[in-house]
C-alpha cells in the first residue's frame, strides 16, 4: 500500500502532464476550434504537450 | 506615538498583567460568524460545480468566486487550530472540530496536518529550522508571491515539504497519512473530471483558485505579519502593519501581533484587543508599522 503510494507520488508530475495537462489541452483545442494538421488528434496534442510537460517537471523537480 | 511615560515606568510583571487582563475581556467569546463563514462558504464552492456544469453560471464567475472561496477557507480551521470555537472537553467541541476538518477542503489541507504545524509555527516563528512556515520568508511583496509559487514546485523543501519535516521531528508522522489521503482525492477528481470531458472546468474551479488562493493565503497570513522573519521572541516575531487593502482583505492580519500574543482571542476580536493593548506593545518595544 505505502509503496504504491509511495510511487504514485514520486511520478506525480508524469501523472499530472499525463492525467490532467493531456485532457486539458485536448478540451482547450477543441473548445478553441482549433485545427492540427498532419491529422493530429487533440487528444494526441495533449498527450504530447503533457507528456513533454510532466517530464520535464518530473526531471527538473519543478514546473516553472 | 510612544507609549505614555506611565506605562515604560511599570515593571515587567505590572505589564504583562495588564496585557493580560485586556486578553480576557476577549477570549472565550464565541466566533458567530466565522463558524457561518465556515460552512457558507464551503457551500458556495460546492454549489459551484452544479450550476457552472448546468450552465445557470458561467466558468469565468465560477472561477472569480472559487478563488475567493479558497482564499477564504482557511480562517475558520484557523480558529478551530487554536480551540477558539470550543476547548477540549466542552459541550460544543465537535463544532470546533466539525470546522476545523471542512472548511479547508477547497485548500486540500487536512485539518490535523493544518493544526499541529501551525502549533510549531507558533512555538519556533521565525526560526529557520523549526518554523514549518518560515519558507515563506521573502524580502519583498513579489518576492514573496514567487516564493509561495517556488514552495509548490514538485522538488520544493519549503512548503508542503517542510510540513513533512515538521510532522517527523514532534513524532507526528502518521498525520502525513491525511495529507496523502486528500492528495489522492484531489487528484484523483481532477483526473477524472477531466477524462469524462470536464477538464476546463475542473482546472478553473478547483485546480488554479487552489493556486491563487494558497498565494494569497501565504502572502497575507504568513509573509506580511511576520516580514522580515528574522526576529525572534514573543514581542519581536510579528507586527502589527497597514495593508493598502484594509484589514478585511488582509484577512484580519494586520492585527496579526495580538494572535501571536494570545492565540486564543477570535479572529473578529483582534482589532479591538490591539487598541487597547497598543500602549502596552509600544512599551514592550513591539513592531507597530503604520497602525
Amino acid at each position: 500500500m505505502f509503496v504504491f503510494l509511495g510511487l504514485i507520488f514520486r511520478f506525480g508530475p508524469l501523472l499530472f502532464g499525463l492525467g490532467f495537462i493531456a485532457p486539458l489541452t485536448a478540451q482547450v483545442i477543441e473548445r478553441a476550434g482549433w485545427s492540427l494538421p498532419y491529422a493530429i488528434t487533440p487528444l494526441m496534442a495533449g498527450l504530447g504537450i503533457g507528456g513533454v510537460l510532466g517530464l520535464a517537471a518530473q526531471l527538473r523537480g519543478r514546473w516553472i | 506615538m510612544n507609549a505614555p511615560v506611565s506605562l515604560k515606568s511599570l515593571s515587567e510583571a505590572d505589564l504583562m498583567k495588564l496585557e493580560r487582563e485586556i486578553a480576557r475581556q476577549h477570549i472565550d467569546k464565541f466566533p458567530y460568524f466565522a463558524v457561518a463563514w465556515a460552512f457558507a462558504n464551503l457551500a458556495v464552492w460546492l454549489s459551484l460545480w452544479p450550476l457552472v456544469f448546468t450552465g445557470v453560471l458561467p466558468l469565468w464567475a465560477g472561477f472569480l468566486i472559487a478563488s475567493f472561496n479558497v482564499a477564504a477557507c482557511y480562517l475558520p480551521s484557523h480558529e478551530a487550530q487554536h480551540d477558539i470555537i470550543a476547548r477540549p472537553g466542552t459541550k460544543l467541541r465537535w463544532l470546533n472540530q466539525l470546522v476545523g476538518h471542512l472548511s479547508t477542503i477547497p485548500l486540500v489541507l487536512p485539518y490535523r496536518v493544518a493544526r499541529l504545524t501551525h502549533l510549531e509555527h507558533h512555538a519556533h516563528a521565525n526560526d529557520p529550522a523549526l518554523d514549518p512556515d518560515h519558507s515563506t520568508h521573502a524580502s519583498g511583496p513579489l518576492q514573496a508571491i514567487w516564493k509561495s509559487i517556488q514552495n509548490r514546485q514538485p522538488g520544493a523543501k519549503g512548503g508542503e515539504a517542510s510540513y513533512g519535516e515538521t510532522l517527523q521531528r514532534i513524532g507526528r508522522p502518521e498525520v502525513m497519512l491525511d495529507a496523502a489521503i486528500y492528495s489522492l482525492v484531489f487528484y484523483g477528481t481532477l483526473f477524472g473530471l477531466a477524462w469524462i470531458g470536464h477538464a476546463i472546468e475542473a482546472a478553473l474551479l478547483w485546480w488554479l483558485p487552489r493556486h491563487v488562493g494558497m498565494t494569497y493565503i501565504q502572502y497575507y497570513l504568513s509573509w506580511a505579519p511576520h516580514h522580515p522573519a528574522t526576529d525572534k521572541g514573543r514581542y519581536r516575531d510579528t507586527r502589527s502593519f497597514r495593508s493598502i487593502f484594509g484589514n478585511i482583505c488582509s484577512m484580519g492580519m494586520q492585527y496579526h501581533i495580538v494572535h501571536h500574543l494570545h492565540p486564543r482571542i477570535p479572529l473578529y476580536r483582534t482589532p479591538k484587543a490591539y487598541w487597547q493593548m497598543r500602549d502596552i506593545l509600544e512599551a514592550r518595544g513591539c513592531r507597530l508599522e503604520g497602525l
